[in-house]
Formats: structure tokens, C-alpha cells, sequence
């Protein structure tokens, strides 16, 4: 049901629980290792998107399977193709918790981070800046408003037109992140304006913070303009 | 916990006895149809009863499974044989003995109790004659000294019965 934007959202992960509330006993189904049955420890997971504790995968690869196949679809597994899972809890428990006498099992392969996205061309920033301000009842505000004095500076120089439009988006963000979040799927990447001037009247007390932003963007796009001829 | 003392058949690892539990658990709530294990205060030894499905050549008959777990279950398949009497079956030798490759070569630490009864009944309803495998003479004789079918190092014939 889903859309694929909805899901791109940081608030989608909690969601399989609640769904899932149905058959109450088995809330952490979904984390648990397909060999222990226990919750997941140092959790890894295979291409085919199988959830295992790495020592519970290590031993099998390792010690009794005679093939490299995943022990619950079989298809091929590729070591240096496991994602390793990582939480907000504690990074990494002590893996000779599962151990075996006499095993020596290494440590789970790391996460593979690919590069920082380059800044993206001008069109995308919308995009991404929402996204951030979208996560931000979870933990990725900080990041957005770190970025958002980065962006000012590059936007304006960039163009002055979509600065004016995001300092809209964030006033509003901020005032309701929900109708954000829930705004988004109709396309913030297609019609930024439009859904702004379709929105705003349901958050009354914003405009005015709003009028005081845009007089503030003004102020800061007249000094650019100021110093590029000056120049 | 630690089995250190080597005994005949070595005790159950934490991870195997914390697994079974959780297998234990679960067959209580939704056990497989057909199926009813006896209970007992032995979580190394269960003993499943099974019962033919209606409309196949083991409809209404009744028999017992027993199902051995080794120390490191679930990284190895449990033994599992029927007991005395084993259903007559091309792939069901007279002592008991089964041949089905989930149990031995294609055993995976993602299957449970659960889904080998299942392949268990599954195997016995699409069977189509009531015999015995034809080398179950020898291949019991062979057997005598009380050897584990998991020792057996099996060929498995066609996998549709
Ligand atoms: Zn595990
Ligand atoms: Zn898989």
C-alpha cells in the first residue's frame, strides 16, 4: 500500500510494527536471526534480504554448510556482499557471546559508504532539503538546519528565485511537519509553489513568521546582489 | 550449561536449547496440521505423532516420529525416524530410516520441526504405492548395529515422492 515516496521517509520503519499488531505475538518477528530465532546480534543481511546474527551466519557458511547459500531462500551469498545492520543502540556486542569453543569468529564485515553526495545541481535541492526536514521528527533536523545555512549561500548564488521557495518550505515545515510529510508524496519535487500557496491557509499564525522571512531573504538576496556588483 | 563432560550423546548447546524452546513455543500456538507432539520434559527427544491426510493411501493411519536433536542444532539436522511401525513407503525403510534430503544433505539452520513434519507429510501424501524402498533388506542389515540414517550417506532417487 505504501507508495514508494512514502517510504523513502524516515518515519516508514515503524510502521511494519503496527501493522503487524494483529498477531501480537510476534512484534520483533521481523528482527529476529533466521538461524537463532533470537533477535538479531551484530545484524547482518544478505542481498536476498535475509536478516541473520553474524556469528549464527559465520558458523553456517563456515563450519557446516558445504555450500554458500542462504539458509532460507538459497540463493548465493557473497561475503563482501553482507550488509551489516547498525542501529542506534550499541554499535557492536562482544560476538563470543555466540561462540563456540575453539572458534574463532571475525569480526562482522563493516558497512560499505559509498561517497557524500556531490552537491546536487540546483532542481535537486528542493528534493533533498525536504527529505531532511521530513525526517526531522526522527533525528535528521540537526542535519537539516546544519545544512540550511550551506544551502542559502550556494542557492543564492545559484538563484535567487528557489532560495525564496525554501525558506517558504522550512518556515512551514516547522510549523507542521506532519502536513509536510504527508504533502510530500503529491510531489514536492513538481510543484513546489503549488503546494505552498494550497497549504497555507490551513496553518494560520505562519504567515506571519513567514512575511518575516522573506523580508529577512530579501534583505540577504539585496546584499548578494549588492556584492556581486560591487564586484 | 556447557557440555564439557562427553557423554554418549553430548548435551545441547545454550543456542540449541534457547531455539527449541522458541520451536516449542510456536508449535504450541500454531501447531502443523496433522501433527500433535507428546509432550515430555525432554527437550532433546521429541515424539510427534502424525496422522495420514484424508484422500491419500495414509488417510486415518496413525505414526510416531522421533526426532533427535544434536548439540549444535539447528546448525545440524536433528535425526529424525519413524518408530516401529514405519509406514510403508518407497522411501521409508522398515526401521524406520527416511530418506528425504532435507534431513541430511539439504538440512539448512532456517528449517524447524515445524516445516520438516510438514515436508514429512507431504512426502507420504504423494506417494503413490504402499512399499518398501527396494534395497530395504540390505540396506536395514547394514543398519543393525544401531547406525544413525544420518550416517548414511544417501542418494536420493527423484524428489517428487
Ligand atoms: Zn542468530
Ligand atoms: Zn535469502
Amino acid at each position: 500500500m505504501a507508495s514508494g515516496f512514502g517510504e523513502s521517509t524516515s518515519k516508514s520503519p515503524p510502521s511494519p510494527s503496527y501493522s503487524s499488531n494483529g498477531n501480537s505475538n510476534n512484534e520483533a518477528g521481523d528482527f529476529e536471526c533466521n538461524i537463532c530465532f533470537d533477535l538479531a546480534q551484530d545484524p547482518i543481511i544478505t542481498l536476498c534480504g535475509h536478516l541473520f546474527c553474524w556469528p549464527c551466519l559465520y558458523k553456517w557458511l563456515h563450519l557446516h554448510s558445504q555450500s554458500q547459500e542462504c539458509p532460507v531462500c538459497k540463493a548465493l551469498i557473497e561475503e563482501e556482499k553482507l550488509v551489516p545492520l547498525y542501529g542506534r543502540g550499541k554499535t557492536s556486542t562482544d560476538p563470543r557471546s555466540k561462540a563456540i569453543p575453539g572458534v574463532n569468529i571475525p569480526h562482522r564485515p563493516t558497512g560499505q559508504r559509498p561517497e557524500t553526495a556531490a552537491p546536487p545541481p540546483e532542481a535537486n535541492h528542493f528534493h533533498q532539503h525536504g527529505f531532511g526536514l521530513m525526517g526531522g521528527l526522527g533525528g535528521f533536523a540537526p542535519m537539516a538546519t546544519a545544512r540550511f545555512g550551506n544551502f542559502t549561500l550556494s542557492a543564492a548564488f545559484g538563484g535567487f528565485i528557489p532560495s525564496l521557495f525554501n525558506f517558504q518550505l522550512h518556515g512551514y515545515h516547522n510549523g507542521s511537519m506532519y502536513g509536510g510529510a504527508a504533502g510530500y508524496p503529491y510531489g514536492y519535487s513538481n510543484s513546489f509553489h503549488g503546494v505552498h500557496a494550497h497549504r497555507y491557509p490551513l496553518h494560520a499564525g505562519q504567515g506571519q513568521q513567514d512575511y518575516y522571512l522573506k523580508r529577512l531573504l530579501l534583505f540577504v538576496v539585496f546584499f548578494v546582489v549588492l556584492a556581486f556588483i560591487w564586484q | 550449561m556447557t557440555s564439557s563432560s562427553a557423554t554418549a550423546r553430548k548435551n545441547l548447546s545454550k543456542i540449541a536449547c534457547n531455539r527449541l524452546q522458541k520451536e516449542l513455543v510456536e508449535w504450541q500456538v500454531n501447531p502443523p496440521t496433522g501433527f500433535k507432539h507428546k509432550v515430555t520434559d525432554n527437550l532433546q527427544r521429541w515424539v510427534i505423532e502424525v496422522t495420514g491426510a484424508p484422500g491419500t493411501l495414509y488417510a486415518n493411519e496413525t505414526y510416531q516420529l522421533q526426532v533427535d536433536f544434536p548439540e549444535n542444532y539447528p546448525m545440524e539436522a536433528p535425526q529424525v525416524i519413524f518408530l516401529h511401525p514405519a509406514p510403508l513407503h518407497p522411501h521409508i525403510y522398515s526401521n524406520g530410516h527416511i530418506c528425504l534430503d532435507i534431513l541430511y544433505d539439504s538440512w539448512s539452520p532456517a528449517m524447524t520441526v515445524s516445516s520438516i513434519c510438514i515436508s514429512i507429510l507431504s512426502m507420504l501424501s504423494s506417494s503413490t504405492v504402499k512399499q518398501r524402498p527396494e534395497d530395504n533388506d540390505r540396506y536395514v542389515k547394514n543398519c543393525r548395529n544401531g547406525r544413525s540414517p544420518k550416517e548414511t550417506r544417501w542418494w536420493f532417487h527423484d524428489d517428487k515422492v
